[in-house]
């Protein structure tokens, strides 16, 4: 360590210094984003077919902040996340899919992705 | 007959916990995806005892609301009957409404109800020999009503066309069940076999047929569907024994739809 102080410059060790605290604060920024999101859970009755589905994923895509909509047929829930900053409410939501033709069920909300 | 009809009942009462679709012939009561903004087109072929007929249609509905339907349809006709000379063109157009008048939605599963009702105009050319319009306004008012889940759909359509020029009215009845051959995802290739009923009665002169028409239909993504059927006669009856000619043998359907929303 002590010779590797002694060789390097003072300049070279700035820099490396300079590249430590801005590689630190860059993880920084990506942790605070994947914690800020929010991630809901949808029931929706009615969902009765793939092919009346696509409409229902168009629609929740127009809400504020959601980029993907998971949906289970099946379990008869939509899957979205969004910023906190533009989580929709409960209302908001339930209009989306009442519009959409379906009828709303539970809606959760969710700091981690549901499992 | 008898056996198909048993089977069709026999479905409908064990399958109120399941369904699918949409059925080709008989309508749905679902006016979402590929029932609602799109376009529908298929050719029809109807093999008769003396000729045939080509009918391909236009058909684009509109979502004015999810309970409320609007749309118009265009159809193209060819008429060849049998050694004559063959006649072609535009046949007669209609405009169609649905409203929903009943929903029930479950888990993966809903059960709907709409009021229909369709006006087609006498546009096709009737001076043609064969004629291609029917010369006449007609009116449908009916029912649509379908229960519908990821492993079955169950529908059913009836309702009464009233003719002008004191023309034969006549009851029109469709029954449909559709399977998936599939798993039930979202999204996901779909393979659907369906089994349909397609009846009509007219009512002057006494004449009723009815048609069992088995169906496929694959949708390789979420805005494209394509569609064929095939429809048998299994019955023509009538009342007065009445000799009707030129009966039909069979009919080929062959169609897509496609959503554009």
């Amino acid at each position: 360590m002590k010779s590797f102080l002694k060789s390097t410059s003072p300049a070279n060790l700035l820099f490396v210094l300079l590249g430590l605290f801005f590689s630190i604060l860059s993880a920084n920024a990506q942790a605070p984003q994947d914690e800020q999101r929010v991630y809901i859970k949808i029931e929706i009755f009615g969902l009765a077919c793939p092919y009346c589905a696509y409409g229902m994923e168009q629609d929740l895509l127009q809400l504020a902040g959601v980029e993907e909509v998971d949906i289970q047929l099946k379990e008869g829930l939509a899957y979205i996340s969004t910023p906190v900053e533009q989580k929709p409410d409960k209302k908001e939501i339930a209009k989306v899919v009442e519009d959409g033709g379906f009828t709303v069920g539970k809606i959760e909300y969710s700091d981690k992705p549901f499992e | 007959m008898n056996k198909t009809l048993c089977l069709l009942i026999s479905l409908f009462l064990t399958g109120m916990g399941f369904a699918q679709g949409p059925p080709i012939l008989t309508g749905t009561p679902v006016m979402l995806g590929l029932e609602g903004n799109g376009l529908r087109t298929f050719g029809k072929l109807i093999v008769k005892e003396e000729g045939l007929i080509y009918v391909q249609p236009l058909g684009v509905p509109y979502n004015i609301s999810p309970k409320f339907q609007v749309g118009g349809i265009l159809p193209f006709k060819y008429v060849k009957p049998g050694e004559a000379e063959a006649a072609l063109g535009l046949a007669d157009a209609s405009a169609f409404a649905k409203y929903q008048i009943f929903k029930r939605d479950g888990r993966a599963k809903t059960f709907r109800i709409l009021a229909k009702v369709q006006h087609t105009f006498p546009s096709g050319n009737t001076l043609t020999s064969p004629p291609i319009g029917a010369g006449i306004h007609q009116t449908y008012v009916g029912f649509i009503a379908g229960r519908i889940s990821s492993a079955i759909g169950l529908y059913s359509d009836f309702g009464y066309v009233f003719t002008s020029r004191k023309a034969a009215d006549r009851f029109l009845y469709n029954l449909a069940v559709s399977l998936p051959l599939l798993p039930q995802q979202y999204p996901q290739k779909q393979l659907n076999t369906l089994l349909e009923l397609n009846g009509s009665y007219l009512i002057h002169p006494d004449l009723h047929t009815l048609f069992l028409s088995p169906g496929l239909q694959f949708i390789p993504g979420r805005r494209i569907l394509f569609e064929a059927s095939f429809q048998i006669p299994v019955l023509f009856r009538t009342r007065f024994n009445i000799i009707h000619s030129n009966q039909t043998r069979y009919v080929v359907l062959i169609g897509t739809r496609f959503l554009l929303h």
